[in-house]
């Protein structure tokens, strides 16, 4: 995924399509909006970004979960296999982002990519609904001509790199805004 | 000129994650603490099974084989302290009905499949050195099965034994690195917190067999117990020094530890290392045992090992709950 900030407004639309469509218990969230301040006056700069489990190439929830319910599909996104979770938090205490709750049934839970619509060809409930376009779903190993030109010649990031776990979302910085 | 501003604001309201991490709570720390006096019970009974089969030392011969009756007890209690800890292992499950998936795999990458199989394979050959060292007692059901079987066991006890050592140190450095495994949480992730809460827990399982020994026993475990804790006190400050010489994460983590203000039960942290933990539960004690062992009888109720024991839970409490209260890998 490509997240652009430049457009994001942190409106938390993503937020409320993900818990509908995902049923997300009450109290509960699959993803989040964080909004980032820094600078001084008159110079300060803000960022507003969806944040969600990263999928991870090299994910510290698969690698320490005990029971392989937490898995990498076929599209390589992170997936929970809930019939084989225990519920032991491990892959909670290993994600360096957070990303992951425990659902009042039990098991573990977390953004699934919206598998689900992926199956049926469709995109994710936050990028279809994203008003300003700012949610981009990428298959980073076929990149489209549109995908190269938003994030070309731009300032990007990704999330604590230097964990090592090759986190599959990407920011563009907001910083890139004109004037910021 | 205004001061320049970091503001970070988060839509995130999951329980347990905001605004720290919060999903191990008392059970764990108890399952470490007994598993690691599981741990030590198992070597500290099974070298002196050695020692007694094999030179031909030990306190005072019990019979079968036994050393001393705090042999007979600790070998007993092993399994079930250990029994008792993954009691509370499974309480602390979310999905507790699928607890049966830790056993129709093994993950190779993942210390807590690891771990699993290690906790079931631990019990078969601990049970049986058990079986051995009580057999004046379980004979007398008199099961066949179970006689031959111990007949079996009694003429392999020193390799048994060996055995069962080393699973008593995998158990107690395992109870460590567990922990040590999550890169993820800074004060976690160091190699050392296995040595630590395998020399914890062999302190503590002395200071048990201490407190169940017989009178005439108690200066070999008081012993061993004494030069455990010395140990463990270089341990702590090794652990300490890695993390305050560290990279930010780990510094911020060890500082968090031992000079935080965090409160547990009403106390900051710093308090419950350096006052319970270090102090009254690892100086003050080895203070007691080096006197008595010189001969200096301080007359005192067994205050030593209850303090041993008291700074081994602390311990587990202080380094599962700090490692969740400090922030995430940054």
């Amino acid at each position: 995924m490509v997240i652009d900030t430049r457009v994001c407004v942190g409106c938390s639309a993503c937020v409320y399509a993900c818990k509908s469509e995902n049923r997300v218990p009450e109290g509960f969230c699959r993803d989040w909006v964080v909004q980032e301040t820094g600078g001084s006056f008159p110079t300060l700069n803000m960022e507003n970004r969806s944040e969600r489990c990263q999928h991870c190439d090299n994910a510290p929830c698969v690698t320490y979960c005990p029971t392989g319910a937490s898995h990498y599909d076929e599209f390589g996104t992170v997936q929970i296999n809930r019939s084989r979770c225990t519920g032991c938090k491990a892959c909670m205490a290993a994600c360096p982002y957070d990303a992951r709750y425990v659902h009042p049934e039990g098991f573990i839970d977390k953004c699934t990519l919206c598998r689900h619509r992926l199956e049926k060809g469709l995109e994710t409930a936050c990028v279809s609904i994203c008003p300003t376009r700012s949610l981009n779903l990428v298959d980073f190993n076929n990149m489209t001509s549109d995908i190269r030109a938003l994030a070309g010649g731009k300032e990007v990031y990704r999330q604590k790199e230097h964990a090592g776990t090759e986190p599959r979302l990407v920011w563009i910085s907001a910083r890139n805004k004109p004037g910021a | 000129m205004t001061e320049s501003a970091h503001e970070i604001i988060s839509t995130k309201i999951n329980p347990g994650v905001v605004p720290h991490l919060h999903i191990w709570e008392w059970h764990i720390p108890l399952y470490l603490f007994l598993g690691g006096i599981a741990g030590g019970l198992l070597l500290i009974t099974s070298a002196m099974i050695v020692m007694k089969r094999h030179f031909g030392f030990g306190p005072k011969d019990q019979g079968d084989g036994c050393p001393c009756l705090a042999v007979r007890i600790g070998s007993v209690l092993s399994p079930a302290l250990l029994g008792i800890g993954m009691l509370f292992l499974f309480l602390d499950l979310a999905h507790k009905l699928y607890v049966w998936a830790f056993y129709t795999t093994i993950q190779p990458t993942s210390p807590m499949s690891a771990g699993s199989w290690i906790l079931i394979a631990f019990f078969p050959l601990a049970v049986l050195q058990a079986m051995v060292v009580n057999r004046k007692y379980i004979e007398k059901f008199d099961i066949a099965l179970v006689n031959k079987l111990i007949v079996w066991a009694d003429d392999h006890l020193v390799k048994v034994a060996l055995l069962n050592a080393h699973i008593g140190v995998g158990l107690g450095i395992y109870t460590g690195i567990l922990l040590s495994f999550f890169s993820a949480r800074p004060l976690w992730s160091s190699s050392i917190l296995g040595m630590l809460f395998l020399m914890s827990g062999i302190s503590s399982a002395a200071a048990l067999l201490l407190l169940l020994a017989p009178k005439d026993e108690r200066h070999l475990y008081s012993r061993i117990d004494a030069n455990a804790i010395w140990v463990e006190l270089v341990i702590v400050g090794l652990f300490v020094l890695g993390g305050i010489t560290g990279p930010a994460n780990s510094h911020g983590a060890m500082m968090h530890l031992i000079a935080g203000d965090h409160l547990m039960a009403g106390m900051p942290y710093m308090y419950w290392f350096w006052g319970v933990f270090v102090f009254a539960g690892l100086i003050v004690p080895l203070l007691v045992e080096v006197l008595e062992n010189a001969g200096v009888h301080l007359h005192l109720p067994p205050v030593a090992p209850v303090l041993v024991l008291a700074g081994g839970l602390v311990l587990r409490f202080l380094i599962v709950f700090a490692g969740q209260t400090w922030h995430t890998f940054m």
